[in-house]
């Protein structure tokens, strides 16, 4: 069966799309509203601001890739789909981040779990932030319309044997479990959600919003760097980006744009890396805080065939562990699993030679779960910091004491869950250990293991906070709407504006919020 | 103190000054063909997937080659910082004082037996210095991740990508 690509009839059937590649000479821009970064933000803020018929010029510094290119390789995923081909982690190498680069931004790769963000998240904000308009009640028809429009649904098929394994533990151990809404239309259950969809059944922005806003006469600029704004007083006045060239190396050629209106939706490090380079005012020094839900992994080995691979690669979770004590209380995570593939099963397990060998040959049998520590709400786990350097941005990320703590308790969990489930053999992804024989012997060893920076595996595929909002200036740098609390003519649309991590798969919140305050902005820019 | 690379803090300054490395090259890191990394390498990747190689010798030396190939593939996507971290680290191990730094001795890789070499990478695994220990952890990612990349390497592991486009 011919799978149509949309992006390719898109552009011949006249798309204004610029790949800067190819550009020769600098060249300058003009729109009502320049958007920086196409991912869920900036996606869903050119679908709304087209429609409102205004003149929208999106720049994303990846490649414009679609279903022609998603062959279903790592190899070729990473480098052409992923921030530093994946292999982004932060400075003292201590985690490994998975961040989306190219249009569409994190959408294109991400696993599809679509979670209305939690009402003990928005609660907390409210509370604690100076958060306002923004109660679960006041985001329900948000989620709804934008659920709708990505056609997020409950995942209505028996899930993969991986996925099957978290719900069987759950059931035995009598755990919370939810089967996830996933944004997908004909999906045809493959497992390479990571790799870019390579039937276009999921619905990211690449092949929703952005297509309709090219529709309507946006223009796409692609591999292309915002490096700075321009500013004076209380006005955005320009932004300027580098070309970049094939291999996303700067070209040497200069693009400037000018707008009535600019929104930075480049993601939770590039957007207030933008603004830290462009030496906005920071008073209360909020920029570039970051979350991660620092991640642990846990392998079991099964009788069975798991085949980790095949199949939508979440399709369960368990929230029996995020909230136990409160928004505000001890770190809780939440469990999930992870699709199992070569480079990325490889590279986030343990030790080398024999063993790696071993563990490899046992790769159609193993099951992956992983537990995402919520970060950000108290003292225990206060998130990173992003800090610029000659070429480029660092993120600064220390471990404390309270995290190894709650990593502790989510190997011990997914380790109880797994055997619950059947495993033989269990192994928590902290280096130095072998394979746990038993819950019994997995609660004496684990309850008494090292935990610490690069001995235990910690990955992260939720980037988020940066550029906080809410009302109180102390607190944030935009308002509830993603408006500059500094500028009158600028915005930020993404998952920089959290004030915590979520405790949930970001995508939906982004795209729920986004279309709220986007909408709002549409109507202020149209009446002025 | 930031732990910034792979070399850290006063030790870091010592040895780069030491080892006359350059902390951002201009060039790129090139370790196939004739290059002075390939024998590095060539060493490396024998212990690193001891067990997952071939043992038949031409398939085994297909096998180093195209990992070899995939790992140069892997380096020229890096960003600028990596790159310069990895540069600093394989300047290293080519280096006599560097491998007196990181190993206690200054025999040259390549004339070491694959034991010494696993004893080596065990020894940094668990070392009691990042440092050391982020040396260990970099070769590791880049050599396995570069290894199963390439779907030639997919036999063992019973992983193939479905073929229903094949004939789209």
């Amino acid at each position: 069966m011919a799978i149509i690509d949309p992006i390719t009839t898109g552009l011949d059937s006249g798309w204004q799309h610029i790949d800067a590649s190819t550009l020769q000479q600098n060249r300058h821009f003009e729109a009502d509203v320049i958007i920086v970064g196409t991912g869920a933000g900036g996606g869903t803020a050119a679908e709304v601001l087209t429609e409102a018929g205004l003149t929208v010029i999106m720049i994303e510094g990846g490649p414009l890739k679609s279903s022609k290119d998603f062959d279903m390789e790592e190899r070729h995923a990473y480098p052409n789909l992923y921030q530093q081909a994946a292999a982004m982690k932060t400075a003292d190498k201590g985690i490994g981040i998975f961040q989306g680069r190219a249009v569409g931004g994190s959408t294109t790769i991400n696993w599809t779990t679509s979670i209305r963000t939690p009402k003990q998240t928005l609660d907390f904000w409210a509370s604690e932030r100076s958060v306002i308009n923004t109660s679960a009640e006041e985001m329900l028809p948000w989620f709804e319309k934008m659920e709708q429009r990505l056609n997020i649904t409950e995942w209505q098929h028996e899930p993969n044997r991986n996925n099957g394994v978290l719900r069987e533990g759950c059931e035995k151990l009598g755990w919370e479990h939810t089967v996830i809404k996933r944004n997908v239309t004909g999906c045809w259950n493959t497992g390479y959600c990571g790799m870019g969809c390579p039937v276009n059944a999921k619905q990211s922005m690449l092949v929703t919003t952005i297509p309709a806003a090219l529709n309507k006469g946006a223009t796409l600029i692609s591999r292309a760097k915002v490096t700075k704004l321009e500013h004076s007083g209380d006005k955005v006045n320009g932004l300027t980006a580098t070309a970049l060239n094939e291999g996303l190396k700067p070209s040497g050629v200069e693009l400037t744009f000018s707008a009535k209106h600019y929104i930075l939706s480049a993601g939770a490090i590039h957007t207030p890396t933008i603004l830290m380079r462009s030496n906005v005012p920071d008073p209360h020094k909020l920029l570039g805080k970051t979350f991660l839900h620092p991640s642990l992994l846990s392998g079991g080995l099964f009788d069975e065939q798991i085949n980790g691979h095949s199949g939508a690669p979440q399709s369960i979770y368990s929230d029996q562990f995020v909230w136990r004590d409160g928004a505000a209380g001890d770190l809780g995570y939440k469990l999930e699993v992870a699709p199992i593939h070569p480079v990325l099963i490889a590279s986030k397990t343990i030790g080398f030679g024999q063993s790696h060998a071993q563990l490899m040959a046992n790769f159609n049998k193993m099951q992956v779960m992983i537990a995402l520590v919520r970060d950000g709400f108290n003292e225990q786990c206060i998130g990173g910091q992003v800090r610029l350097t000659d070429h480029g941005f660092a993120l600064d990320y220390p471990l404390s004491n309270d995290f190894w703590a709650v990593a502790r308790k989510a190997f011990l969990s997914m380790a109880e869950l797994q055997f619950a489930a059947g495993a033989k053999k269990v192994l928590p992804m902290n280096d130095g250990l072998d394979f746990l024989t038993s819950w019994k012997q997995a609660q004496q060893v684990i309850g008494s293991m090292d935990l610490r920076l690069l001995k235990t595996i910690v990955a992260s595929a939720h980037v988020m906070g940066g550029c906080p909002m809410g009302e109180d200036t102390t607190k944030a740098m935009v308002d509830s709407f993603g408006q500059s609390h500094y500028f009158t003519n600028l915005s930020v649309f993404d998952g920089s504006m959290f004030q915590t991590s979520l405790g949930a798969n970001p995508q939906l919140s982004i795209y729920g919020m986004v279309a709220r305050n986007a909408t709002m902005l549409a109507e202020k820019l149209k009446a002025s | 103190m930031k732990r910034r690379t792979f070399l850290t803090g006063a030790f870091a300054g010592t040895a780069v000054l030491a080892l006359g490395v350059n902390l951002y090259p201009s060039d790129p890191i090139a370790i196939g063909g004739d290059s002075q990394y390939r024998v590095l390498f060539s060493v490396l990747i024998p212990v690193l997937l001891d067990g997952a190689l071939p043992e038949v010798a031409s398939q085994r030396k297909l096998a180093i080659d195209t990992t070899i190939d995939a790992i140069q593939a892997s380096i020229d996507v890096l960003p600028i910082d990596q790159q310069a971290e990895l540069s600093e680290l394989l300047a290293s191990l080519e280096s006599r004082l560097g491998l007196l730094i990181l190993t206690g001795s200054m025999t040259p890789l390549m004339m070491r037996s694959p034991v010494d070499l696993t004893n080596m990478l065990e020894a940094w695994r668990f070392h009691y210095l990042e440092m050391v220990q982020t040396a260990y952890l970099g070769l590791r990612e880049l050599i396995l991740a570069s290894y199963y990349a390439t779907p030639a390497h997919w036999g063992k592991l019973g992983y193939a990508k479905p073929t229903f486009l094949l004939n789209a």
